[in-house]
């Protein structure tokens, strides 16, 4: 029983239950605010009965060529919902919007390397582990680079995984 | 910046960029020194100057780069031979935007789009301009030009949203949305649209014209095509029907988007409503508060008749049905708890059963009884049964859930949803006393049951039953507000420390710990908490609440000071940077955006909070200065005199504040920061409805800034009016200081009285009356700081006005010296004989006393070091021989004024150093012995027994080496000497205070004695 809409800039005033929790980054305002200014079709939240906020995606569109492919940037639960699949319908929408809508090839997104339960779930949702990004986290802890082929890639190029790891600076950015 | 590279004022590519990779790389420096260089082979060229201004700023010398930029400015405007480009205004633009100097730019563009009439560039620079100044009338008169220019759709929705920002964020009448309307439909004519925003924007202006007809027309058009989501569409379709009156229509709408989305809560409740032609959902009256949406849907009790009413329920309840035989997934809980809003429909109808209320409840239970959110789901749902069918209900629950569930972590979360259910409907409060420490015993020894369940959890990971030690704090702190029994608190505060060590990063724990220690007294130790939430950039508006008020009248100047310049920084960040974000929304065509950006933007502008720290951040100045008068006038000088606070204040009353602070997290003794139910005495069952306090804040905040805003400029008024007091007697014989100060004083103590609720001369008897013991010292105690600054300020002003009688008179009133000087003192004392000396005990007049002695004392020893000073010989000027002073009367009561608040610092210094002092071991026994009561079976201690025998005997293959290491490492001891520290660092830093103003007034008596 959720109501999943697009964020609006009120709800940075009620998502704290959800980002108190110490896995859930508040990033400044430009940060939220330039998401919501250039991909609002790529950030949405979960409302349950009360008008409680009980989860958010926010992700973005990008990159050249066979590139082209939806983002997630971070996608959060709160305990209480957890384990209700809250998560996997909010990626589904991310993942239908770049599909349907933009025609993207893939969905990617980074995770820490040490975020088992985490990785599982992305397992469980279709990802697959494309590259190891090393010290990708402030310069210490490597991240793991997911991804999942949407239907535009018919042969799946985009998740074969590369054979070694790659820096942070081989990153390609746009 | 680097992208932006072009021939810039005729100056070759290649002799730029090596300064723009110099800035990039923050070689400030060595980038001057190239645009130096640039500028001997460029002189006239603004383009350089530009980048010079731009290093300067960043180099942090604004006066400089303001007169560079200016000369860049005026080579733009002299030389007409001069390339105008977007490069260099942009450049420019920056670098005043900076400086503050919006208005500069905008003249800047203007310029050139008046010179260069049809460039796009510079128009949309100017446009840029205008968004950044909230200009929104010459927003959209550019907008509009760049429209007829090249006719592009784009520039035409600039336009709309200008417009209708006007409407809703200016000072636009409504009917300017009539001329929004007609350009665009004057473009569809001739262009349709083609973007999904323009779309959504067109509809927007039909709708806010109540033009639903028309917006659903457009909306099943052609046009419709552009939203490619089916949902999102029939959310529109549906909203205007609805809006529209056609609620048959509308229902079938929200009926097929809940075939597609059978889990949406909101659209079922929409769907409902339309059944029962509720229109409360979509009447365009008062909208609700945004940011606190209630919790309990709000409809109409419906007009229908009784037999239409009847089958529409039954259509209802044939659709659910269908959603729920669809719904191959046993997850979703909209089709089940769809069921029980239709019973809370027909009950709100008249036609309720509570027997089939609780029949949905029981079904719902066996369902989702084991999820955490089981009992947020159903609580606007119990509220409509009565207490005794509550109560039934419950005993139904315990009943039915005796059978055990395969899945121990189901069973868990059920039995935890049985003592939610409990708490909710307020059965646990009404227990007597041994019964609640009944519940919390079973509580703690649940969650140790059942901790092994988490053994395999990853350490991040929440753990099952966490919410059990959050409910036994509650039932303890209950405990203690009925029994007044100490014991009851520390063990709270041992439960609590007691999960953050098994699991430090549980947030709810945190929030408990931190008010619980706030109220013990033992603020740093509720900071430390407070900090490792990692509160941070939008969170600090809606969190800070929990600690902000503690803080402001607390001696913990260095985190105070860091609170507010955290908080005040990331504010004024956002409204600086807060435009170029709206104008990248105009850029990228999310029109929708634009016009939530600036009411978001305005939103924060009026925050309560951000008023509050915006005054209370300058008076945390004064404080820190006010030993020394001279120090205190800088800060005062900085502050223009508190001029611009009194036009704050002057404000206030016709603003509107807003509330963002998320209050559902504060514990239940604490429902906002003004209200702490432990202060009181017991009043009965804990609990308190969160919604609609905001109004009663509001009256309450809007007079606290009102009066704290006045602070700065009365202190500065005061020291004013005290600095030529002694001089003056020496020279002449009577009253020469300005009588502008005298005057405007009085002004403000009018102001301040009427604040506290009565006339000056009534407020002055109030403060004559409790000084002399005529009035009972209780006349002034729930404003005692506002009515001690008074006192304070009015001696002050009657220093140069004379117009009250003196101490050496005749009167049978006392002199405002004596007023003051009594006041203090007594109070002072007071609070002092006041404080419970046990450690664990709540110091709750702790932060009264630190505020007495930070404010109104620190403010009357401001008048006094002024008064003094003006006897002191300046600079060649030798002490005339004159008059001799040192047996005048005002000589004579300012000597004694020294000398009383000199002896109550003291006592306070005493009173504190006795405090600190104590042994360690000591104050450790006490608290430990609280809650270490052998042999006893009832009262406090029992949640902490079980703690201790649990952490004695825990079984490390059964917990995994990371639990029962876990469990291992809390210590009692160690949280008591926490407390300890905790506490001795607020009196430390109190006393610090103290000292420093020891000595300052040491001085003075010093000096005085030599007058």
């Amino acid at each position: 029983m959720t109501t999943i809409r697009r964020f609006c800039c009120n709800d940075l005033l009620r998502f704290t239950s959800v980002n108190l929790d110490h896995l859930t980054e508040t990033f400044n305002m430009s940060f939220y605010m330039t998401y919501l200014a250039r991909w609002p079709d790529y950030f949405h939240v979960a409302e349950a009965p009360g008008n409680r906020i009980t989860g958010y995606i926010m992700g973005k569109v990008e990159g050249q060529g066979e590139c082209w492919h939806g983002h997630v940037t971070a996608v959060t639960v709160a305990p209480e919902y957890r384990r209700q699949q809250l998560a996997k319908k909010l990626m589904n929408l991310l993942e239908d919007i770049s599909d349907k809508i933009d025609k993207a090839y893939f969905v990617d997104l980074f995770v820490r390397a040490s975020n088992t339960p985490a990785i599982k779930m992305y397992e469980k949702l279709g990802y697959v582990i494309y590259r190891r990004v090393l010290r990708y986290y402030s310069g210490e802890e490597d991240g793991l680079d997911m991804r999942k082929a949407l239907s535009r890639d018919v042969e799946k190029k985009s998740i074969i995984p590369l054979k070694r790891p790659i820096t942070p600076d081989e990153l390609e950015y746009d | 910046m680097a992208s932006k590279f072009g021939l810039a004022g005729g100056i070759p590519e290649r002799r730029v960029r090596p300064i723009w990779d110099a800035i990039d790389s923050r070689q400030f420096k060595n980038a001057l020194k190239q645009s130096t260089t640039l500028l001997s082979k460029f002189p006239n060229s603004p383009y350089a100057l530009a980048l010079k201004a731009l290093i300067l700023e960043r180099m942090g010398k604004p006066d400089e780069a303001l007169t560079v930029c200016l000369s860049a400015k005026d080579l733009l405007y002299k030389n007409d031979s001069v390339l105008m480009d977007d490069l260099t205004l942009s450049t420019l633009q920056i670098v005043f935007q900076r400086l503050d100097h919006l208005d500069l730019a905008t003249s800047c563009y203007e310029y050139a789009c008046g010179k260069f009439p049809n460039n796009l560039e510079l128009m949309m620079g100017l446009f840029n301009c205008y968004v950044r100044e909230y200009s929104f009338v010459k927003q959209q008169q550019t907008a509009i030009k760049m429209y007829k220019l090249v006719g592009e759709e784009r520039f035409l929705l600039w336009a709309i949203c200008s417009i209708q920002l006007q409407v809703f964020c200016g000072n636009g009448g409504e009917k300017l949305l009539l001329l929004a309307e007609g350009l665009i439909k004057k473009h569809v004519a001739s262009h349709s649209l083609h973007e999904p925003e323009a779309l959504i924007v067109y509809i927007s202006v039909l709708e806010q014209q109540a033009k639903y007809g028309d917006a659903l027309e457009i909306l099943s058009g052609k046009l419709g095509s552009l939203l490619m989501i089916e949902v999102d569409k029939l959310r529109i379709q549906g909203r205007l029907l609805a809006r529209a009156g056609d609620y048959a229509a509308a229902a079938s709408i929200f009926q097929k988007i809940l075939e597609l989305c059978p889990d949406d809560w909101e659209c079922f409740l929409h769907y409902l409503g339309c059944l029962l032609e509720d229109d409360s959902n979509w009447s365009n009256g008062v909208l609700n508060d945004p940011i606190h949406p209630p919790k309990f849907i709000d409809c109409k009790l419906s007009h229908l008749a009784d037999e239409v009413f009847d089958s529409c329920m039954s259509n209802a309840v044939a659709f659910i049905q269908k959603l729920q035989a669809d719904t191959s997934n046993n997850i979703l809980r909209g089709p089940y708890l769809a069921n029980l809003e239709v019973e809370r429909r027909k009950h709100l109808y008249g036609k309720g059963d509570d027997d089939k209320i609780m029949e949905a409840l029981m079904q719902y239970f066996f369902r989702f009884g084991h999820l955490a959110c089981f009992t947020s789901d159903v609580e606007v749902f119990l509220e409509v049964l009565t207490h005794d069918k509550k109560t039934e209900f419950l005993e139904k629950l315990m009943k039915n859930s005796e059978s055990n569930s395969a899945v121990p972590t189901k069973e868990l979360g059920k039995s935890i949803t049985l003592l939610k259910v409990q708490e909710l409907i307020g059965k646990m409060y009404r227990l007597p006393k041994n019964e609640l420490e009944g519940s919390a015993v079973q509580m703690v020894e649940m969650y140790c049951k059942n901790l092994p369940l988490s053994k395999d959890l990853d350490p991040q990971e929440s753990m099952h039953g966490e919410e059990l030690l959050s409910m036994v704090c509650n039932i303890l702190v209950q405990l203690f507000w009925r029994t007044g029994d100490l014991g009851y608190f520390v063990e709270a505060i041992m439960v609590l420390e007691f999960g953050l060590s098994i699991r430090r990063f549980v947030w709810q724990y945190k929030i408990l710990l931190l008010h619980l220690y706030s109220h013990m007294g033992a603020l740093s130790l509720a900071y430390e908490w407070y900090k490792s939430l990692d509160v941070k950039n939008i969170l600090m508006e809606s969190v800070s609440h929990h600690i902000l008020p503690q803080m402001l009248a607390s001696p913990l100047w260095v985190d105070l000071n860091n609170l507010l310049k955290d908080y005040l920084k990331f504010m004024d960040d956002h409204f600086r940077e807060s435009a170029d974000l709206t104008f990248l929304a105009y850029r990228h065509r999310n029109y929708s955006k634009v016009i939530e950006f600036v009411q978001f933007k305005e939103r924060l502008q009026h925050s309560n909070q951000y008023l509050v720290a915006r005054v209370e951040a300058p008076i945390l100045q004064l404080k820190k200065n006010a030993d020394n008068v001279e120090e205190a006038e800088c800060v005062l000088d900085s502050l223009k005199c508190g001029i611009h606070f009194l036009e704050l204040s002057n404000e206030i009353g016709s603003k509107s504040l807003t509330f963002n602070e998320d209050l559902q997290a504060r514990p239940w003794w604490t429902p906002t920061s003004e209200k702490n139910y432990l202060l009181g005495p017991f009043e009965g069952i804990s609990y308190c409805p969160r919604e609609n306090l905001t109004k009663e804040r509001e009256a309450n905040l809007r007079r606290v800034i009102e009066r704290k805003s006045l602070l700065p400029r009365m202190v500065y008024l005061s020291i004013q009016s005290a600095s030529t007091l002694l001089k003056e007697n020496i020279e002449v014989n009577g009253s020469v200081s300005d009588p502008k100060i005298s005057s405007e004083l009085k002004f403000l103590l009018e102001r301040y009285a009427k604040l506290l609720g009565l006339s000056l001369s009534d407020a002055i008897e109030v403060v004559v009356g409790v000084s002399s013991g005529l009035k009972p010292s209780s006349a002034i105690a729930p404003d005692l700081i506002d009515w001690l600054n008074f006192a304070v300020f009015l001696n002050a002003w009657n220093l140069s006005s004379h117009e009250l009688a003196q101490p050496d008179g005749e009167g049978h009133r006392p002199g405002t010296w004596d007023i003051v000087d009594s006041l203090l003192e007594k109070y002072i004392s007071e609070v002092v004989r006041s404080i419970n000396p046990i450690i664990c005990a709540p110091w709750i007049d702790l932060p009264i006393l630190v505020q007495l002695v930070t404010e109104p004392l620190a403010w009357h020893s401001l008048v006094l070091q002024s008064c003094v000073r003006s006897s002191l010989p300046s600079g060649k000027k030798k002490k005339k021989g004159g008059l001799d002073l040192s047996n005048s009367p005002l000589t004579h009561v300012i000597r004694e004024s020294i000398q009383s608040l000199y002896g109550t610092v003291e006592g306070v210094m005493k009173w504190l150093r006795e405090q600190i002092k104590r042994p360690e071991d000591e104050n450790l026994e006490t608290i430990l012995s609280f809650v270490q009561k052998t042999g006893q079976n009832e009262g406090p201690g029992q949640v902490f027994k079980i703690l201790e025998t649990y952490v004695s005997s825990v079984n490390d293959a059964e917990l995994g080496e990371r639990i029962s290491e876990a469990v291992k490492s809390w210590s009692p001891a160690d949280v008591a000497r926490k407390i300890i520290t905790g506490k001795c660092t607020v009196l430390s830093e109190f006393l610090k205070i103290c000292e420093s103003k020891f000595k300052s007034l040491k001085t003075l008596k010093q000096q005085i004695s030599q007058v």
